[in-house]
């Protein structure tokens, strides 16, 4: 009794504890950074190539943004997967009940509570894969856009680097800012 | 005696006359003009052409430019050439006919001018072909243009999923 207490969680409240956290696991964080950095780094392409920046003058500024971005990116992964991921788990549990319930009604030997607690752990598994991955996808969406739209439109008439880290800082910014919504 | 000297004087001048004109023109020409126009406001169009007379020789030519008689320069032993400009807006490409006189078509040319009568009507020596294909301006939509919509497409898209994903 007192080893499970100290133990803290019985694995059926460590799997719902992890489906309401905020904190993502190294594989899915180093995915939001991977993704966060290359996603920051391409504008630099269009910025030396396009807006002819020089790019060995220029290495401090790039770095120092693409790092900057790279962080609020990885935020805004992290945040509007959390968001989603309870949406996604509610409109996903029926199919994954249904499909589950059926696939184990063969298995006459697993408890009832073994079963619930499997069709748990695959809806977590579900939302969390299609929370993450639909994330990267919305976040690289929103950024590229902004900042295409931002540095040939909005801020065309200003210097090359100041062109770079306005568009990329303030968009990386602005998507970590809406992350944070609940909606 | 004065009606020798008479005689003489006009067979020569009518000799020289003769001989300076030029039989059998044969005429070769080729063309340049400016092809792209996405740095240049204007397109230049150069036309140059070799005369050959079987017999004789041709005298100062001149070029009919937009209502204009201009002299032809000379670039080399019967070789011509009349070069112009025009607003790339206003270039028009196809076929150009550049009607060329010599000193008499000249004169009749502007004595046409002076009296108002039709200028089309009097005869060139030969005219050349300048061929303007049309001049490359750029593309008709920019490529950041197109970035921008394909972007902005693409982002109505996540927008769109996510508000069906959250309602």
């Amino acid at each position: 009794m007192s080893k499970s207490q100290n133990k803290g969680f019985t694995k059926e409240e460590e799997l719902l504890l992890q489906d309401f956290s905020r904190n993502v696991s190294t594989k899915s964080s180093a995915l939001f950074y991977g993704n966060a950095l290359i996603v920051s780094a391409v504008p630099i392409w269009l910025f030396w190539r396009i807006h002819m920046i020089d790019v060995y003058s220029s290495l401090v500024l790039f770095a120092v943004v693409t790092a900057v971005s790279t962080y609020l990116l990885a935020m805004a992964y992290r945040n509007t997967k959390f968001t989603l991921k309870h949406k996604i788990a509610v409109k996903r549990e029926e199919a994954v009940t249904r499909d589950l319930t059926k696939k184990l009604a063969e298995d006459k030997k697993m408890s009832k509570k073994e079963k619930d607690e499997r069709i748990l752990w695959k809806k977590n598994e579900v939302a969390d894969f299609e929370a993450t991955t639909f994330s990267i996808f919305y976040n690289n969406a929103l950024f590229l856009a902004i900042v295409i739209l931002a540095s040939f439109y909005l801020l065309r008439s200003f210097t090359p680097a100041v062109n770079y880290t306005l568009s990329i800082g303030t968009t990386a910014g602005l998507l970590a800012l809406l992350s944070t919504g609940s909606q | 005696m004065y009606k020798s000297v008479f005689t003489v004087t006009i067979f020569a001048v009518f000799s020289v006359v003769h001989c300076s004109s030029c039989l059998n023109i044969d005429v070769t020409s080729k063309s340049f003009t400016t092809q792209d126009a996405t740095i240049v406001s204007n397109i230049g169009y150069i036309s140059e052409f070799t005369v050959g007379c079987s017999s004789g020789d041709v005298t100062s030519l001149y070029a009919e430019l937009e209502g204009n008689l201009v002299p032809v320069s000379v670039v080399g032993s019967s070789k011509y050439q009349v070069s112009w400009t025009e607003e790339a807006k206003t270039a028009r490409s196809g076929e150009k006919v550049i009607r060329i006189f010599d000193e008499d078509g000249y004169n009749s040319y502007r004595k046409a001018l002076r009296s108002g009568e039709d200028v089309s009507s009097v005869p060139a020596l030969f005219s050349v072909a300048v061929n303007h294909p049309g001049a490359y301006s750029g593309p008709w939509l920019k490529s950041e243009f197109v970035a921008t919509v394909v972007s902005l497409v693409i982002a109505y898209f996540a927008l769109a999923s996510r508000s069906k994903v959250v309602s």
